[in-house]
């Protein structure tokens, strides 16, 4: 099949090489500035229930009741190697409540009894206010409403316990539904690497 | 570290000061802690000032007894190779489409492909990166000089769009999941009136205006319309808000008669892609030379892209329904011709 090459393709042709040449020109300054893989973390420092200063105000739990998976992706880590080990851990229990028989509060603060308390080291059975004792998070609990966060920081604790994303929960949305409502801007995203640490 | 100044002692109004910690005053201490306790057991609920009773943090060697400082579990974000697995995805699926489309003329094996592609870019990558929502990220990236994207973005928004330059709207077709999950739902297609058809068309391009808007505000006020409106992510990640999951369900419903509405009639990427399938080196034809004038492609045509007996490449959203309609070609010719050679 023969065909005659007309001013209607080379004007079609002409179109098509600048959009072609356009589009090139884009993606190509935009690959220059690329930079790697990139995920949603919460800054521990901006967060409103670990930042310094925020204190007697109620725990932010937008991270629990904004993320779009039913679980948040969002959940409470305790840092162990800067955990106080407290006998009376502010984040575990609930220390505005009355104290049982074992001069402990009795309640917890937790309201989803995510966080186990167990003496360790050398315990001292006389004395146990004595013994260091190791509060662990349960991952699969954890819905990240930050009240232990809240209590765990200076001055009542080390601050041991922050929020952190679970990136087998994290959908990665384009514009996480937690930062736009975040009022203190503390969801960013950070190159893969550093959010790990 | 010999213990006394980092041990740990709940610390209570009354109850001795640090120094109580000290070894040879530990039963004194408790005696006295029992005593305030059982006096603070007959009270009602009332706070406990707290006191800290640390200020660092006691490591391995000060707690003792061989303690193991135990785990934090960190799971990790999605390998990037597979995110460069997903752009192979897409630039294969949609050779695959346009080959399937342009030259098998075949209209169940790009169902197959459709089905095949919702799997994978709706219910595995639960609809994110897509290229619907990566015009916004590109369009910020372009314009803000502290927001870049990883290249894995970049291709994902320009791949379909030089697919567009040559072969026509092949990602429409059987790879985009939210066309997927509209072209599946399609059950009794109703052929809209051309003057609604054409008027209700131009408002994906004031869709695509709007999330210009809000994606190019400032970082403070910035707002990716396009993603927080996706009527089907919901779907595909089995969960979202409740108002949302109504309209897409409302979409779907809709979509059972009228087809793919949100492609048609919101989609901002569709109308990128119309304009570059205009310039299109090929694109669906109908029955080039074997022509019987009988107008069944036109009536099988949901997505009103067949006037005047021609393709209309700009609206064609390359499901093959006409090459299945037709007598001359596609499916229902060849099994006729295998009937010929049989016989």
């Amino acid at each position: 099949m023969s065909e005659q090459f007309t001013r209607r393709d080379l004007l079609h042709q002409a179109a098509r090489g600048t959009v072609l040449a356009t589009m090139g020109g884009g993606a190509g300054f935009l690959v220059r500035k690329a930079h790697g893989q990139v995920v949603w973390q919460v800054d521990a420092a901006r967060c409103l229930n670990s930042r310094l200063g925020e204190v007697g105000v109620e725990a932010c739990n937008l991270c629990t009741t904004k993320c779009v998976v039913a679980l948040s992706a969002v959940r409470a880590v305790n840092e162990h190697s800067r955990c106080g080990r407290c006998n009376i851990c502010p984040a575990y229990f609930n220390i505005t409540s009355a104290v049982d028989a074992r001069g402990l509060p009795s309640e917890k603060l937790c309201p989803r009894d995510a966080i186990t308390r167990k003496p360790i080291g050398k315990a001292d059975p006389e004395d146990p206010a004595n013994n260091f004792y190791e509060y662990l998070i349960d991952e699969e609990k954890c819905d990240g409403c930050g009240k232990c966060v809240m209590q765990c920081k200076e001055p009542l604790g080390l601050g041991s316990i922050i929020l952190r994303i679970r990136y087998n929960r994290c959908v990665d949305c384009n514009r996480c539904a937690i930062s736009t409502a975040c009022p203190k801007d503390a969801l960013i995203q950070v190159p893969v690497e550093k959010a790990l640490t | 570290m010999s213990g006394a100044d980092l041990q740990v002692c709940a610390g209570r109004p009354g109850g001795p000061p640090r120094a109580g910690c000290l070894p040879h005053m530990a039963g004194w201490a408790t005696r006295l802690a029992i005593l305030v306790m059982v006096a603070w057991g007959t009270m009602p609920a009332q706070s406990i000032p707290y006191q800290r009773p640390v200020d660092e943090a006691p490591q391995e060697k000060s707690i003792g007894g061989g303690y193991k400082t135990p785990v934090v579990q960190k799971p990790l974000p999605r390998n990037s190779w597979l995110q460069v697995l997903d752009v192979a995805v897409l630039a294969a699926a949609m050779a695959i489409s346009s080959w399937l489309v342009l030259k098998r003329r075949n209209r169940k094996s790009v169902v197959a492909l459709a089905i095949g592609s919702l799997a994978y870019f709706g219910f595995y990558r639960e609809g994110c990166v897509c290229p619907i929502g990566s015009i916004q990220n590109v369009a910020v990236a372009m314009t803000d000089p502290r927001y870049s994207i990883p290249m894995v973005v970049t291709a994902t928004f320009f791949l379909p769009l030089v697919m567009a330059v040559f072969f026509g709207r092949a990602f429409c077709g059987g790879v985009c999941a939210l066309g997927a999950i509209q072209e599946l739902v399609l059950l009794k297609p109703v052929q809209v009136p051309r003057r609604l058809d054409l008027a209700l068309g131009l408002l994906k391009y004031v869709y695509l205006g709007l999330a210009l808007f809000f994606a190019l505000k400032p970082a403070a006020a910035r707002d990716f319309v396009i993603c927080r409106f996706d009527p089907f992510v919901g779907f595909f990640r089995r969960t979202g808000a409740p108002h949302m999951l109504l309209i897409g369900g409302a979409f779907l419903l809709v979509g059972m008669f009228v087809g793919r509405p949100y492609c048609r009639y919101l989609c901002p990427y569709g109308g990128l892609l119309a304009w570059c399938t205009r310039l299109a080196r090929r694109g669906v034809t109908i029955t080039p030379d074997k022509e019987l004038d009988c107008g069944l492609c036109i009536e099988a045509c949901p997505y009103g892209a067949i006037e005047k007996m021609r393709a209309v490449r700009r609206n064609c959203l390359y499901c093959a329904r006409c090459y299945a309609a037709c007598p001359r070609d596609g499916e229902l010719a060849r099994a006729k011709a295998q009937l010929v050679k049989l016989s």
